[in-house]
């Protein structure tokens, strides 16, 4: 599938929030503890991604990323990475569900195109199969 | 394949646009790596998370970013601007 150039691929959100499910996508090199960290030693950036499970604890993750300054990410993940806001709009009843997949990936590249072209493709994917997500919050670093 | 709405909570809205995301919010001011404000301010972060998702239920014009502003955040950083070549 290719992306056009120009217009923006606006899709409608037509359904209540309370009953949506939500994922998050962050460029802000968040992964868990126990995954293969993003390979920041290749001055032309990492194209891979990290998937995460509905049950991702926020204690359980961490941040590989040498264009940002994380130190406010490292203390607390939500500033990139909302899941523990998230499960409390949850229970709250003001969204209806965490999604069962959420991604991170390292936004630096200098590949935009292999980015474009291919991890963005993947990572769409990996949402629209098996996530059950209705929305996704997008953040970067 | 449809397609899954996607809300951006960016700190760089000039440098995000170039990606032309379908909906963003800018807090303004907020610095790069808080998106979502600082650490451990939990009311902070829950607000801006409910801006952002209440924006998938808006008018919106695909490609706009709606910038708002978070006083209880207590800094400005000016944002990263597209460096012209």
């Amino acid at each position: 599938m290719a992306f056009s150039r120009k217009c923006v691929p606006f899709t409608p959100f037509d359904m209540d929030l309370s009953k949506a499910t939500i994922a998050i996508v962050t460029a802000a090199g968040v992964h868990q503890k126990d995954q293969e960290a993003f390979n920041i030693a290749d001055e032309l950036g990492d194209l891979t991604y990290r998937l995460m499970g509905e049950d991702v604890e926020s204690s359980n993750l961490m941040v590989t990323h040498h264009h940002y300054e994380h130190e406010d990410a490292d203390s607390d993940i939500n500033v990139v990475f909302p899941i523990d806001r998230l499960r409390e709009l949850q229970a709250d009843g003001f969204i209806g569900g965490i999604a069962r997949k959420h991604i991170g990936y390292m936004g630096y590249t200098m590949r935009l195109k292999d980015m474009y072209e291919q991890t963005a493709v993947q990572i769409a994917n990996e949402i629209d199969k098996g996530s059950r997500a209705d929305a996704v919050i997008l953040t970067g670093g | 394949m449809r397609g899954t709405p996607t809300v951006l909570i960016t700190v760089s809205p000039e440098v995000s646009n170039q990606m032309r995301p379908p909906r963003a919010i800018y807090p303004n001011g907020f610095k790069i790596g808080n998106s979502l404000g600082k650490p451990n301010m939990i009311d902070l972060q829950r607000q801006v998370l409910i801006d952002a998702l209440t924006l998938l239920t808006q008018n919106t014009r695909p490609g706009s970013y709606k910038t708002i502003e978070y006083p209880q955040y207590g800094e400005f950083h000016e944002p990263p601007t597209v460096k012209k070549i």
